[in-house]
């Protein structure tokens, strides 16, 4: 099941995507022959708990499932299987979060943080992995990303595999036609959150690009 | 951080202010055209414009963010950051402008928030303008966001 | 020539333009804009002493060329809405192209409205400004 992993509408600040236009250029893509079987939402800085995205999703035939990209003094970090625990624990609109404590208490209540574009210079993973926390539980990181820039892929990529950690896809959409142009591969079927949060520890799943989807 | 410990003077946020008056003059027109390579006859000929029905020459569509700058704004006394860019600009057009048209404009502060990115934390500050012309009419609402840099 | 809505498909590509912001034309455009005088737009001196590379093209001139690639695209149509956001600073005297493609359209209280995504790009390929847009063109008959 190929999902895009890290996208943004316009319930983040900087997208100028709505949920259905994605799920109208997912069609497009399918007439291409691409293979795009869900999304995941993953807004700045916030989680959108009452959006309910499940008549677009039975009407596009796409997974939409929600998660968020936090700001953190150690990177960003993606969260997927948000719940009203981490919510409490975490104000998410604070840009200078503890990642260290999040990734643990993520994993304590049933989530999972995992760095987003890790190689990307000033946000990215690879310049905090070794400033100090215990960041030791990580073991996946986002491994290819859309929206990032010459040579950072490239550079998240080389900890990642130094490292042993496996790795998603997403495209960090922020416009419409952004959508899927990264995603992840999973060997499983995703139908909520809780099964996407499953199967990234299984890590039975591998970053791809769009063009290696075709049918 | 988040917003809240983002220091400026709150009691501006929401409030509207008159932003000043702006004649759109058709020699900058037509400087702005060269500038930018705009090559639209009704932008830069009068008879064309006045043939396909125009009343003067037309404006290009961004023109009044021209304007945006010249604005009467109060000072918020942000207090974060080094350096500013802009961020970002958002129009939407309600009507044509054109030659010879006075535009009065009304502004207001929207939103301040924070993020990070490549270059650190960041403050967005997020202003919103709407412009009308001599006839009461609304031409255009400008949005721009500009951000503060560490 | 006329684009008419129903020529229009989702997917449907905008462009190219390619453009190229010398330092007179960004000179020029800052002295219509009103922002006279050595500044990180005009000079590489003022923009350096700033932390820049080097002089820089104003937002608003970017916008104006997003906005040249859709007029001239819509053939007849006209603009309703330009949104961009401006990522990365964009250096004068080097190839700039323009580029949409066209991601949703909606018949909306009497107007045809055509969306797109737009970027303005480096010679690398960056995304240096990106964009949306609501367009409106006429159908036929």
């Amino acid at each position: 099941m190929f999902v895009d992993m890290h996208s943004h509408s316009v319930s983040s600040d900087d997208s100028r995507a709505t949920v259905e236009q994605y799920l109208k250029w997912i069609q497009v893509l399918r007439k291409r022959g691409h293979q795009v079987d869900g999304i995941v939402l993953t807004e700045h800085r916030k989680f959108d708990a009452h959006e309910d995205y499940s008549s677009l999703s039975s009407k596009y035939g796409v997974t939409v499932l929600k998660g968020s990209e936090l700001d953190t003094r150690y990177g960003h970090f993606l969260v997927y299987g948000v719940n009203s625990k981490l919510l409490s624990a975490f104000e998410f609109s604070d840009v200078t979060l503890d990642a260290a404590e999040l990734v643990k208490y993520a994993k304590d209540v049933g989530a999972i943080a995992i760095p987003a574009h890790p190689g990307r210079f000033g946000i990215g993973f690879c310049e905090y992995i070794d400033s100090g926390p215990d960041f030791s539980t990580i073991e996946t990181v986002e491994y290819l990303n859309g929206g990032s820039r010459t040579g950072e892929n490239e550079r998240g990529q080389e900890l990642a595999d130094r490292r042993g950690f496996a790795g998603t896809g997403g495209s960090d959409a922020h416009f419409v036609s952004a959508i899927a142009t990264c995603l992840t591969d999973f060997s499983q079927t995703i139908r909520n959150e809780q099964e996407l949060v499953e199967a990234i520890y299984t890590k039975r799943f591998r970053p791809v690009r769009l063009e290696e989807t075709t049918t | 951080m988040t917003a809240q410990d983002v220091n400026f003077d709150r009691s501006q946020l929401g409030v509207g202010y008159p932003g000043g008056t702006f004649v759109v003059d058709k020699d900058d027109l037509l400087r702005y055209c060269k500038a930018t390579g705009e090559s639209d006859p009704l932008c830069n000929d009068e008879e064309a414009a006045k043939a396909a029905g125009h009343p003067a020459l037309l404006a290009p569509p961004t023109y009044c963010a021209n304007f945006v700058r010249s604005l009467g704004r109060p000072d918020i006394k942000l207090n974060f950051g080094r350096i500013g860019f802009h961020a970002g600009e958002s129009i939407d057009i309600h009507a044509p402008i054109y030659a010879g048209d006075t535009l009065t404009a009304t502004t207001g502060l929207k939103d301040v928030y924070t993020k990070t990115g490549r270059s650190g934390t960041m403050v967005f500050v997020v202003w919103e303008t709407s412009f009308s012309n001599q006839d009461g009419q609304k031409v255009a609402d400008v949005q721009e966001s500009h951000v503060r840099r560490e | 020539m006329t684009r008419y809505y129903e020529d229009v498909e989702l997917g449907d590509e905008i462009g190219p333009l390619e453009k190229i912001a010398t330092d007179q034309s960004v000179s020029d455009f800052c002295d219509v804009w009103g922002n006279t005088g050595p500044s990180r737009f005009t000079d590489n001196e003022s923009a350096q002493a700033e932390g820049l590379a080097g002089a820089i093209v104003p937002g608003i001139m970017s916008m104006s060329y997003m906005a040249q690639l859709l007029t001239q695209w819509t053939e007849g149509g006209s603009i309703k809405k330009l949104d961009v956001v401006f990522r990365q600073l964009v250096s004068h005297n080097s190839p700039l192209r323009l580029i949409g493609v066209v991601t949703d359209m909606n018949q909306v209280d009497g107007e045809n409205q055509v969306e797109c995504d737009l970027y303005l790009q480096n010679e690398q390929g960056d995304r240096m400004v990106g964009g949306q847009a609501i367009l409106l063109l006429a159908i036929k008959g």
